[in-house]
């Protein structure tokens, strides 16, 4: 039995912040429908918004963390990766400072992501560099 | 944006300005369409004929980079004639004497002289701008993304303090934000300047509420913008880069100087969706997931907070963006970090910043609340500066018209600007795997003008070689008038001929924006 | 409404049809989802009319994913229009769905220009008028044929190819599209190649255009498209005696094309 619904959320590209309703089949995206009741937008679409459904299934998609070995980025595990993101974070801010430490975030986040690696950035690595694409 | 969205279309003059709206923000378009068709003069000044440009009353060609003389021209017609809003001027402003001699020597005859504008269409553009009942600005980065940004910006607020078009219904100044939250990375502080809600880094009352909500010592000295710590990289000043979601190697000027500084890094870890030209240089990939896959909010461009959902479980062994952090920060032996869900953060955000105080996922999940939201009980903010700014009086800044940092010479005789394209985003990370997308174009291209095309004797479709002093690029050309003779336009989305190879990192002074829109480069038919 | 909910739960749980097609209100905004017999519950928040979405045009898409399902709609005028035409042109198999009709308010029908506010039987709602506007129209044949050309071409050259008005439509069921071929109209420009871009639409559209106005609603340039049909629709109306959405038997026209025998066939 096919499971069809719409799930009601924010286009993902520029910054108009028009509702669109996600088409969900199975588990899956199968399209997008523009949101009529979302005061922005008022059932109007982009290209970009119509298809704002299409890149998320690509095969493309990386879907397990990576380490760099022998040159080269090998899929591990993600216990691995995150303990060895410490060990060297804290081997570089504990040799060079936490001035030696800087982060990039990101302007397709969400508010609380952005939140939470300024955050990180300040409280766990103790500076004030990060900075995001705003200029860019 | 100072106004909402949707009053756009209730404005009676809309002054467009370094913005291809119809391109970059289609549905932010339709208002101006909706205004237009309810009789609203629209304005369009722009070095390119964009495609709204065609439905403007007045389009005004500039010469790249000479928007501060435009503004300052059209001040300084507006106040000679006294269409400026006297009233508005003397209660909610200060500083106009100053700028009122400042703006003296911006006669019309100069101000053609620096822009190319017509003197005439200079005073068309003054009184319709001066004179409607509400008239709306409406900017993107034709004028933040030059050596003169901040300049650009200040002229702006002028113009609409002089004409008292702000802090009404349909009246203010509008920036149209790039990204879907970027105005949520900036008002969460993803900047180096400030704390969260552009909380002071140097309020003493303010580092104890964060210290102690925290449980840490906050370093108090400003940190480097992302051109900074580039620079940084290269004198091994940082050494360790944790790069969430964003692709500098396309999307940074001078991508040459990018890559070398990338690979110099000690650690660079990178957050992605996908194998990015960033991630290719990477010591470690954390696979993150679309907005498709986790809950959260996003602040679009009038400062309006809207929920996204999650459709579909992540894919792969990927995970959700704020739970990377916070597993970072869990295996770097962080006490804090424990959330359940995005709408705990929020909680957190809403408890530390006053502008997002009095906003909650229950109270956004119809639809979004605009900020400043102080209170629970607080509405809206639907336009800001009603009855007064920020700093209770508005004050005139003056700038002075300064030439870009790289201007056309003989070797190379060009302006480049760079832009976007209707059909792609950013670095195409996303929409070059969208085949609705790539089937309407996944080729680079650039526009040359057709006299300058028959001079080169470069035909439509052929392959040209762009140059400027830090790289070349080879893509196709499109021959039109949309672009003035001696400049050429190219969209940046397209990593294999990345327009970021040719742009100047020359940088705005105040803000550190570099100079996208304009840098000298040569065109050679290839063979 | 009540009666409408009692006949869906009863198809749901007793009869045939496995998953029904209509509007939830949800968090404030009505979507269109699929009611099924495991989550009868959610029947609760079936609301109708609340906003317009192309219901048929999206069973259509659930039903190519699962061709033996037997599935239900809520149906509006407009919707159950377009469940006839996409039946004629052999994409529903019209033994598999079964309509469950509301006919339309007269403010519903008014603000829709809806040409028939009613589907041919409804359980929840009083069958209202027709609302036919044929203002704007009217309006635009009065201009010479000069003028014409040039207001359709300044509204054309306001597109931003979004493709809103194909993709909402609910007769838009082709899987290949002539607006996406390169060969025939530019790609990767706005305004699309005009006035190809829009003429080839409405051509398209001259047999299949339920006038729903789905298309201009969606328009974010604010093109009247809706106009545009309607004037291929009444040309189709006037040429051939069909209609539509509205004439209930036999072949379209243009299925007929190339013998020369409309007219002759099947009951014409």
């Amino acid at each position: 039995m096919i499971d069809y619904r719409t799930v009601y959320t924010i286009c993902p590209f520029c910054g108009t912040g028009c509702g669109i309703l996600l088409e969900v089949m199975n588990g899956r995206l199968e399209g997008v429908l523009p949101c009529k009741t979302n005061p922005v937008n008022q059932g109007k679409l982009c290209i970009k918004g119509w298809s704002a459904h299409e890149f998320v299934h690509s095969p493309d998609r990386l879907k397990k963390p990576l380490v760099r070995k022998d040159g080269r980025l090998e899929e591990v595990e993600w216990d691995e990766a995150l303990s060895f993101i410490a060990s060297r974070l804290k081997a570089i801010t504990q040799a060079y400072g936490p001035d030696s430490f800087g982060a990039f975030s990101s302007a397709k986040c969400t508010t609380e992501e952005n939140y939470l690696l300024q955050k990180f950035t300040r409280a766990v690595i103790g500076t004030n560099n990060i900075d995001h694409c705003a200029r860019l | 944006m100072t106004n909402s969205v949707e009053e756009l279309e209730d404005a009676a003059c809309i002054l467009i300005i370094g913005s291809n709206t119809t391109v970059a923000h289609p549905i932010i378009a339709t208002r101006i369409f909706r205004a237009r068709e309810k009789g609203a003069k629209i304005i369009v000044v722009d070095p390119r004929k964009t495609h709204i440009a065609s439905y403007a009353d007045l389009y005004l060609a500039e010469k790249s980079g000479t928007d501060v003389a435009v503004i300052n021209g059209l001040l300084h017609i507006i106040i000679k004639e006294g269409w400026y809003d006297k009233e508005f001027v003397e209660k909610r402003t200060e500083g106009f004497a100053v700028l009122k001699t400042f703006i003296e020597e911006y006669t019309p005859a100069r101000v053609s002289e620096i822009t190319g504008i017509p003197e005439v269409q200079l005073r068309q553009a003054a009184e319709m701008f001066a004179k409607a009942k509400q008239s709306s600005i409406v900017y993107c980065m034709g004028i933040t993304q030059h050596t003169v940004g901040v300049d650009n910006v200040l002229s702006l607020a002028n113009l609409s303090m002089a004409t008292g078009h702000i802090g009404k219904w349909a009246s203010g100044v509008n920036p149209l934000r790039g990204q879907n939250n970027v105005q949520g990375s900036t008002d969460m502080a993803a900047i180096p300047n400030v704390l969260p809600g552009y909380q002071s880094l140097a309020d003493d009352a303010v580092i104890a509420k964060f210290e102690t909500a925290w449980g840490v010592t906050l370093p108090r000295k400003p940190g480097l913008t992302i051109m900074e710590m580039m620079d940084a990289i290269g004198t091994g000043g940082i050494r360790a880069l944790y790069v969430m979601g964003e692709n500098p190697m396309v999307s940074d000027p001078d991508i040459q100087h990018v890559k070398k500084a990338l690979e110099s890094l000690e650690l660079l870890i990178v957050q992605d969706i996908f194998p990015t030209e960033t991630v290719a240089l990477a010591h470690v990939v954390l696979p993150g997931v679309t907005f498709a896959e986790k809950d959260g909010t996003f602040v679009s461009t009038d400062r309006r907070v809207q929920r996204i959902r999650k459709a579909i479980e992540p894919i792969g062994e990927a995970r959700p963006d704020w739970q990377i952090i916070c597993d970072v920060a869990h295996a770097m032996g962080a006490p804090d970090f424990d959330y359940a869900s995005p709408s705990e953060v929020f909680d957190e955000i809403a408890s530390l910043v006053p502008l997002f105080a009095g906003i909650s996922y229950d109270r956004i999940a119809e639809n979004g609340i605009q900020w400043p939201c102080r209170t629970k009980e607080a509405p809206s903010t639907v336009f800001m500066h009603k009855d007064t700014f920020s700093k209770g009086l508005g004050t005139f800044k003056p700038v002075a018209y300064k030439a870009p940092a790289e201007l056309p010479d003989e070797e190379y005789p060009f302006i480049l600007i760079t832009g976007r394209d209707a059909f792609h985003y950013h670095t195409g990370s996303m929409t070059r795997r969208s085949k609705s997308l790539t089937g309407q174009i996944n080729r680079c291209y650039v526009q040359i003008h057709p006299a300058d095309a028959k001079k080169l004797r470069i035909k439509a479709g052929q392959l040209t070689r762009l140059r400027s002093r830090r790289g070349a690029i080879e893509v196709e050309a499109r021959i039109t008038p949309i672009v003035q003779s001696g400049s050429v336009f190219v969209p940046f989305h397209f990593a294999e001929t990345a327009a970021n190879v040719l742009t100047n990192p020359a940088l705005d002074p105040v803000v550190k924006i570099p100079e996208f829109k304009i840098c000298a480069v040569k065109l050679e038919k290839v063979a | 409404m009540d009666r409408l909910r009692e006949g869906i739960r009863d198809a749901l749980t007793e009869g045939p049809v496995a998953g029904v097609m209509g509007l939830i209100l949800d968090g404030g905004h009505p979507r269109p989802h699929l009611f099924t017999k495991g989550r009868i519950e959610d029947l609760d928040r079936l609301v109708v009319g609340e906003a317009r979405y192309p219901l048929a045009a999206v069973l259509l898409k659930v039903l190519r994913n699962d061709l033996d399902a037997h599935l239900g709609i809520v149906a509006r005028g407009c919707d159950e229009r377009a469940i006839l035409e996409l039946v004629r042109n052999v994409q529903l198999n019209g033994e598999r769905v079964v309509v469950f009709g509301v006919a339309c308010s007269s403010e519903q029908a008014s603000a829709c220009q809806c040409p028939q506010p009613y589907p041919s039987s409804h359980l929840s709602g009083e069958r209202v008028a027709p609302v036919s506007d044929s203002e704007g129209l009217d309006r635009l044949d009065r201009l010479s044929e000069e003028e014409r050309l040039q207001y359709w071409m300044d509204q054309f050259g306001k597109c931003i190819k979004c493709y809103g008005c194909r993709n909402i439509c609910p007769m838009c069921f082709c899987t290949t599209c002539t607006l996406d071929e390169d060969d025939l109209i530019q790609t990767g420009t706005i305004p699309p190649e005009k006035p190809i871009f829009h003429l080839i639409r409405a051509f398209h559209m001259a047999e299949r255009c339920i006038d729903c106005g789905l298309c201009e609603a969606a328009c974010p340039s604010g093109i009247p498209l809706r106009t545009l049909y309607k004037k291929m629709r009444n040309v189709v109306t006037t040429r051939f005696g069909f209609t539509p959405g509205i004439t209930k038997e036999g072949k379209g026209p243009l299925q007929y094309l190339g013998d020369g025998k409309f007219g002759e066939q099947e009951g014409h």
